[in-house]
């Protein structure tokens, strides 16, 4: 996952996630990749539009 | 390894809550965030009750308050205005606009000054079950703590792991998940001061828009809605809605501040062995409203209030349940019957918006009541009926 510059860290992605895959520190976000299914959900629910799917 | 009888994951005001009143329990208390400062940034519109303050024995303080509510507008789509102000109707409630981070950063100094210990900048990387308890795991700035706990209180957001770690459901779907974003502005114009304002329809689809005056010329403009519902990122719902609203055509952003809120109700699960949820985490927000603060707040008073006894008694699920019924005596009748009403609202269109509103121009209420603005519904929008007769 992109995360862009202008990300504010307020964990709405992380709250959406049907997995429970995206940890919110104070400055950053960390995604476990791995476990991901791509569903886009955090992707579509960040209000600023900061989540961008990184191409494989 | 650190020992202590209760750990609360997160400050904010149901955090804060649980710990104040889990200390005055007698209690030892550690509350930890992740954040370098309490209260920011917010990701709220500020609204409180005058008299879920007073339920929770806080005395307002003119270092948090920014502005007594003097009334409420509704604008639907056609720009028709309905008015609920202090002069013309008896309110049910009259509220306070707050400062939210000077709120927040007081209501931690509250459970601080009942004998809690505050850990900021201290994020809980995971937790493990153990017998009567729970190990919690932190990192602050590089250092890594272990601290044992007996009970485990998760406040930690709508984004909480601690709930979901612990095998509890998170509070929303992310169907029920509002996408918020919200900027403090000034030159700021109002119609009647004092009155918050909400904008329904398209502008904000699954939500809607908010203009809460905090004073002189500043307000929170903010709005939420349902991702699924909508075409535009929240940002963009809302630079559309300022870009067009004659009252804002000066109005200047010196803040922006994004966030989900979960309107899906609470939690089936609140409780289990040695944990309890509250606030956002547990989903104890008006799902209409999106208001959480006072319902997150006694949500956390009765956890902490029960953690306390249940350090002198016992700390199993068969003690802690007993939460679970003070929270659902004390936030049922406001979450399940504003669910209702927001899933009713959510099927309106904004024509049928609009045709409400102008049933509703010229109607004198002496006292808002639920059921009396229930009954005027039903005699324009038969739907209401359907989904919100139990009200009558």
């Amino acid at each position: 996952m992109i995360v862009k510059d202008w990300c504010s860290f307020c964990g709405e992605c992380a709250g959406v996630c049907p997995r429970n895959l995206i940890q919110v520190r104070e400055y950053s976000l960390v995604f476990n990749e791995n476990e991901c299914k791509e569903c886009s959900i955090c992707i579509d629910a960040c209000p600023i539009d900061a989540l961008e799917r990184e191409d494989d | 390894m650190i020992e202590t009888d209760v750990i609360v994951v997160g400050s904010g005001p149901a955090g804060s809550s649980a710990a104040k009143h889990a200390a005055l329990g007698g209690a030892k208390v550690i509350l930890m965030d992740k954040k370098s400062e309490i209260g920011s940034p917010k990701r709220c519109a500020e609204g409180v009750s005058i008299q879920g303050l007073e339920k929770l024995g806080i005395e307002p303080s003119p270092r948090w308050v920014t502005q007594e509510i003097q009334g409420v507008r509704i604008q639907t789509p056609d720009g028709t205005d309905v008015w609920l102000t202090k002069d013309e109707v008896k309110l049910p409630e009259a509220g306070y606009i707050l400062e939210r981070k000077v709120f927040d950063k007081h209501m931690a100094m509250d459970a601080a000054r009942a004998g809690a210990e505050i850990k900021i900048k201290t994020l809980v990387t995971g937790i493990e079950k153990i017998k009567n308890g729970y190990i919690v795991k932190t990192e602050c700035m590089g250092e890594k703590t272990d601290y044992k706990c007996k009970i485990l209180i998760a406040a930690d957001g709508p984004e909480g792991h601690v709930a979901r770690w612990a095998g509890l459901k998170p509070a929303a779907k992310p169907k029920e998940m509002e996408s918020g974003v919200q900027y403090e502005m000034c030159n700021v114009e109002f119609e009647r001061p004092g009155c918050i304002e909400f904008y329904l329809g398209s502008c904000a689809p699954g939500g809607y828009v908010w203009i809460f005056p905090k004073g002189d010329d500043i307000a929170n403009v903010g709005l939420a809605i349902l991702p699924h519902k909508a075409e535009k990122t929240a940002k963009e719902y809302l630079d559309d809605f300022i870009a067009k609203s004659p009252y804002l055509k000066n109005a200047q952003a010196v803040e922006l501040n994004v966030g989900g809120d979960p309107v899906g109700g609470m939690t089936k699960k609140l409780y289990d062995d040695n944990i309890m949820v509250v606030g956002d985490a547990a989903g104890q927000v008006n799902p209409l409203t999106g208001g959480g603060i006072i319902s997150g707040m006694t949500g956390g008073m009765c956890a902490g209030q029960v953690a306390a006894q249940a350090i002198k008694e016992d700390c199993s699920k068969k003690f802690l349940k007993q939460y679970d019924k003070m929270a659902h005596e004390e936030l049922d009748h406001e979450i399940k019957r504003y669910k209702k009403v927001q899933e009713y609202l959510l099927t309106l269109s904004d024509e049928e918006l609009d045709s409400i509103a102008h049933a509703f121009q010229g109607e004198s209420f002496e006292k808002i009541s639920t059921t009396e603005i229930v009954k005027k519904l039903i005699k324009v929008s038969p739907k209401a009926l359907l989904k919100l007769g139990k009200f009558i």
